[in-house]
């Protein structure tokens, strides 16, 4: 039994199994029961078998098209693929620590990355990207085959509490809250979301506990007290017995987020429209099964699975975005042209054996190079047929057209005289049922700033936040001295935002809200507030997202978004919005 | 079992593509496979066992097999290396 204390911000006293989850590398850690281990081999297999048939079909491609000494880059990444010190070295901790694939693959490649680092060579310390690149595909196909965080508590037999270093909005919004009693996090600032959402699903929590996700192992038992804000490990059969029989009380009737089909609407009758990010046609399902009303954001860059671009043929891609289209009909279906930087074009041109590069799970083209839009008017062909492919599939069904990393108006001009050059050659056999809309990603201040400009010229707008709060506060994520930077709640950002949904809504022209700004329980009532009634993302935080606007009052959220757009600084705004969405509550759960 | 040293002749020592080269052919036998330089052991049927490896040109590496065609695993792996990885004709 090992005590630690901490801040507790949200009432109760839980027992339960420790599920870890850790934030820096997006995968969580969750033991497995003995009886399970066969399975989550099996499933680490068929990830790999999975893999090989991607990196195969793309070394085919490119031997047909390009030649065969190019295409010879990607068997070193299928001897990467079958190496066992990464494949085989995670099936081993699966076996010997009782953990989930996901995990052992990223522990893995953790070791084989450390001795990749001593060691003095930089051709070596190149490796290591293609290293990250193998790993990355594996883990996206076993996350791919279970469908997601949320899938991960079907292998859990008892009820458990999450530990965590820190608890991201995006990670919050996927993990299932029928099955957590309760949390326990390192970090103690910026809990601000955190303990409304805790208070809002009347689960119990404790934060600031500094290195409780280093220091609890993966299944342990642990008690956790929101009231005097202690953490207990293992503890004694009396002190769990105590807990056990107190969770029921402590849990109150609360409505906790599930999975629901049509239109959701605020507790005042705002009807808000939640759509999904997918990245591949056989995502639809999922977005189906998460009650999205349509898809608000297809990458379509995914379909390149990391080939160069004039590798996918216009059939090709017609064929995957008509499954698509006819899957989700009729709701519509928002497809994002290629948004890959065309460094990325390049780089399997490089002659080097290992040198092809697999776009990481959830990370965009890169900085602000030739990217998005741009990369689409410097490679007109490459576009073009991109562009026929997509107002072949309209046809079928709801198809909208996004042109990504746009920053001026002469850019949506450009876009649209190669929209009409694709349309003229496909000749009228192509298209029924008209054109299909073309919007603009808002992601690059010019854009925002310009909005009513661009929203003359164009059908919709999706506002890509990461991006835009990334430019306008000029904060690279990626970059630990700086990331705490990036700053949503920032007042430049929300102007922006609002001067975005002005421009938008003077010329009638729908906007919707897209990435992770849309799965923060506190940041999504705000945008409602705002005025916004459209919002996209990754289809596991739907549920939760559905349970806060059917929890948020729209006409106080307006009130209160007002009053915000006065304040000076974030820490002004954290508070306030704390103590507004707290104690006014917008949230029923935030009564207590 | 049976073992060979061999010495690294090619101008870019054991790097991706000669590595690569090295595991394809080891893994067309059954025996199991080690490479030694110095006092680190690795697995011949592992590129990333062989980068680490980082044997640059003028290296001795200790080719052993263990199995039923041991004999000509090691022969074919000697063959491989001391020919300089047949380099800048690369069909894996």
């Amino acid at each position: 039994m090992e005590r630690l204390k901490g801040i507790g911000v949200s009432s109760g006293r839980v027992v339960g199994q420790a599920l870890v989850a850790i934030q820096r590398t997006q995968v969580i850690r969750f033991p497995v029961a003995p009886g399970r281990v066969a399975r989550e081999l099996a499933a680490l297999e068929r990830s790999r078998t999975r893999s090989r048939g991607q990196l195969q079909q793309i070394r085919d491609r490119i031997a047909q098209r390009k030649g065969k000494e190019l295409a010879a880059i990607f068997d070193a990444q299928l001897l990467l693929l079958d190496d066992p010190l990464l494949v085989g070295r995670a099936a081993a901790i699966v076996a010997e620590e009782r953990v989930n694939a996901e995990w052992a693959v990223e522990r893995a490649l953790d070791e084989v990355a450390e001795v990749f680092s001593d060691i003095a060579d930089p051709y070596l310390h190149e490796r290591k990207g293609d290293l990250q690149d193998v790993a990355g595909r594996v883990r996206m196909n076993i996350r791919g085959e279970k469908g997601g965080a949320r899938d991960l508590f079907r292998d859990l037999e008892a009820p458990c509490v999450l530990v965590a270093d820190e608890l991201a909005p995006s990670v919050v919004a996927q993990l299932d809250w029928n099955r957590i009693r309760g949390f326990a996090t390192d970090a103690g600032s910026r809990t601000y979301h955190t303990a409304i959402l805790a208070r809002s699903l009347g689960v119990t929590a404790v934060v600031g506990l500094r290195d409780v996700s280093r220091r609890i192992p993966p299944g342990a038992s642990v008690l956790i007290d929101g009231d005097s804000g202690d953490v207990v490990i293992d503890p004694d059969p009396a002190l769990r017995l105590e807990a056990e029989a107190a969770a029921p009380r402590a849990r109150a009737q609360q409505p906790r987020p599930v999975a629901a089909a049509g239109p959701v609407r605020t507790r005042d009758g705002v009807a808000i429209a939640l759509l999904a990010n997918i990245e591949r046609s056989d995502d639809v399902a999922a977005a189906l099964d998460s009650g999205a009303e349509g898809i608000g954001l297809y990458r379509s860059e995914f379909l390149l699975a990391g080939g160069p671009p004039d590798l996918a043929g216009e059939d090709e891609q017609y064929e995957e975005y008509r499954r698509a289209v006819v899957q989700m009909a009729p709701r519509p279906v928002t497809i994002r042209t290629f948004d890959i930087d065309e460094r990325q074009l390049a780089r399997p041109l490089v002659d080097s054996a290992l040198d092809a590069r697999w776009f990481p799970q959830g990370e965009r083209a890169g900085h602000a190079g030739l990217r998005g839009i741009r990369f689409g008017l410097a490679h007109p062909a490459i576009f073009k047929t991109q562009l026929r492919a997509l107002l072949r599939a309209a046809a079928h069904g709801p198809l909208r057209i996004l042109f990504p990393f746009v920053s001026s108006v002469q850019d949506v001009r450009a876009a649209r005289v190669l929209l009409a050059e694709a349309l003229g050659e496909l000749g009228a056999p192509g298209i029924a049922g008209g054109t299909p809309a073309a919007g603009v990603m808002i992601e690059v201040p010019s854009a925002a700033f310009t909005a009513s400009t661009l929203a003359r010229e164009t059908d919709f707008f999706t506002i890509g936040t990461n991006d835009l709060i990334q430019y306008t506060l000029a904060v690279d994520r990626t970059d630990e001295r700086v990331s705490d930077r990036y700053e949503p709640l920032h007042p430049a950002v929300l102007r922006l935002l609002r001067q975005v949904r002005r421009g938008a809504v003077r010329r009638g022209i729908p906007v919707s809200v897209c990435g992770e700004v849309a799965t923060d329980p506190v940041l999504l009532p705000l945008l409602v507030g705002c005025g916004f009634t459209e919002f996209s993302m990754t289809p596991g935080a739907l549920p939760m997202a559905r349970h806060v606007v059917q929890e948020t009052n729209a006409a106080e959220m307006a009130r209160i978004a007002a009053r915000v757009l006065t304040l000076e600084t974030v820490d002004e705004i954290e508070h306030y919005l704390l103590e507004a969405v707290d104690h006014q509550s917008v949230y029923d759960g935030a009564r207590r | 079992m049976i073992a060979r040293a061999v010495v690294v002749r090619n101008e870019l020592g054991l790097h991706a593509r000669a590595a690569a080269r090295f595991v394809h052919l080891a893994t067309r036998f059954e025996s199991q496979i080690r490479v030694r330089r110095d006092s680190k052991v690795m697995d011949g049927k592992s590129i990333l066992g062989i980068l680490l490896l980082a044997a640059s040109r003028g290296t001795t590496l200790t080719i052993s097999a263990d199995g039923a065609d041991e004999q000509g695993a090691v022969e074919a792996l000697a063959r491989l290396v001391e020919s300089g990885f047949a380099e800048g004709s690369w069909n894996a």
